[in-house]
């Protein structure tokens, strides 16, 4: 690896006319500029004409975003709110947790009046859920209104892990108890 | 009659005065420095990121507490370590910029000149609001919506206040760096102090004691900004005007150290 390709913050990498910037860059009066210290690549993709600049780095950060899948774990609940654990963003597992909300309204797209929040989860349940907001003062907004998005992971009363068995519910493969959940759609 | 005159209630001194003995050397700069540097010329620098944070491949349980980036900084010296947490969680918060606090203290053993409490004191809360005022241009904090990053800067030996605080960020800007923060630049810094009418480069405390005036500028030199200056002391203009030039010179120069160090600590 020569040092050529090494990039710190601050280096400059090419023209914004030539080429388009891409993660690990900022661009500032048309130049495209190095954000982080990486490697630079230029890739060239069918959708856009120009080739893109970027910089990688080995250990991305992890940051909740508008529109980004998180992976989190519900600490407590009440009836109009879960608080949950972000634990992974993406394919990107957080430093350290960033606090969730999971109102009862972004539960589910239908029947939002109906829902209730004991039949969608439960403390200790691991959930898949979209950022839907940067939230209020201490919490990002979660919502499960997706198919593909709700309850992973679950332990039943007595332990043990459940498997889905409809949109709604999961059951204990060893007493056969069912218990509520707002299941993800398993890909 | 003068004895009469003496009041005996009183300490009075001695009847006898001798002038006190002088030291020979009143001109401390006649012999130039005492490490043999030229005027512009800053100590050596040693740097190492990561001393503090885990690598990448271990996500073992104690990987929690591991910082996300750190830095270990000697310049002659001064020898400083920094620790950046984050981007986490923040108590603050401003939805649309991230936040940067900056936390700096002095280890109890660290100053030649006092003996330093574990308590903060009023000038570390001082140096730590200067320090998030020169870095914090650098980092891009609207990539952070909602997060705080917060550097925690130890001095484990001093050599100079001014030469200290400079130490400081350019070891804050190495960290961050390793954390892989996203920065617009690295903020470089470097100190001088005035020798009757010269100004002398990052000089070390027994310097800075015979100095009239010191300077601190923390520059970013892709985006050619300054981010942070300090002047204590009282200068002519003209003379400010030069420690500017000198010192945005010297950090063009300690960058340069800086990035290949950096460079350095992937490429290995």
């Amino acid at each position: 690896m020569s040092s050529e390709t090494i990039v710190t913050p601050g280096r400059r990498l090419g023209l914004l006319e030539e080429h388009d910037a891409g993660a690990g860059t900022y661009v500032r009066s048309g130049m495209i500029y190095s954000s982080i210290l990486g490697t630079k690549t230029i890739t060239t993709s069918e959708t856009s004409e120009k080739p893109i600049i970027q910089v990688d780095r080995k250990s991305p950060l992890a940051i909740p975003s508008i529109g980004s899948e998180v992976l989190c774990r519900v600490i407590r609940m009440n009836p109009r709110a879960a608080s949950v654990a972000i634990m992974m963003v993406g394919s990107t597992p957080c430093q350290e947790d960033f606090m969730g909300t999971i109102r009862h309204q972004d539960i589910r797209s239908t029947e939002k009046d109906s829902v209730q929040m004991i039949n969608s989860f439960r403390p200790g349940d691991v959930v898949r859920a979209e950022v839907i907001s940067l939230g209020d003062q201490r919490s990002y907004y979660l919502a499960t209104t997706k198919n593909e998005h709700g309850v992973v992971f679950a332990q039943s009363t007595a332990g043990n892990t459940m498997i889905p068995v409809s949109w709604e519910e999961m059951q204990d493969p060893k007493t056969k108890a069912i218990e509520k959940r707002k299941c993800a759609k398993v890909f | 009659m003068a004895t009469n005159a003496m009041d005996r209630r009183r300490i009075n001194g001695p009847q006898r005065t001798v002038e006190p003995i002088y030291s020979k050397d009143t001109d401390p700069f006649a012999s130039g420095r005492k490490d043999s540097r030229s005027l512009d010329q800053v100590r050596p620098i040693y740097m190492k990121t990561g001393p503090l944070s885990t690598q990448a491949n271990d996500l073992s349980a104690s990987s929690a507490a591991a910082a996300s980036g750190s830095a270990f900084y000697e310049q002659g010296n001064i020898r400083v370590s920094c620790a950046v947490y984050g981007p986490r969680q923040g108590r603050k918060s401003n939805t649309r910029m991230g936040s940067f606090d900056c936390d700096f203290r002095y280890a109890p053993f660290s100053c030649s000149w006092k003996k330093r409490s574990h308590v903060r004191g009023a000038d570390e809360k001082e140096i730590s609001l200067m320090l998030e005022h020169a870095i914090a241009p650098a980092i891009r904090l609207d990539a952070y919506p909602k997060a705080c990053i917060d550097a925690f800067v130890t001095v484990i030996e001093s050599d100079g206040k001014s030469a200290t605080i400079a130490a400081a960020i350019n070891c804050i800007s190495a960290a961050l760096v390793d954390a892989g923060i996203e920065m617009y630049d690295s903020v470089a810094a470097c100190s001088m102090g005035l020798w009757e009418s010269q100004w002398v480069a990052d000089c070390s405390q027994a310097e800075e004691n015979v100095s009239s005036s010191t300077m601190i500028i923390a520059y970013m030199p892709s985006a050619d900004e300054v981010t942070y200056m300090l002047q204590h002391g009282k200068t002519s203009p003209d003379q400010t005007d030069q420690a500017v030039q000198t010192c945005i010179n010297m950090c063009t120069r300690v960058y340069a150290v800086l990035c290949r160090g950096l460079q350095a600590s992937i490429s290995e």
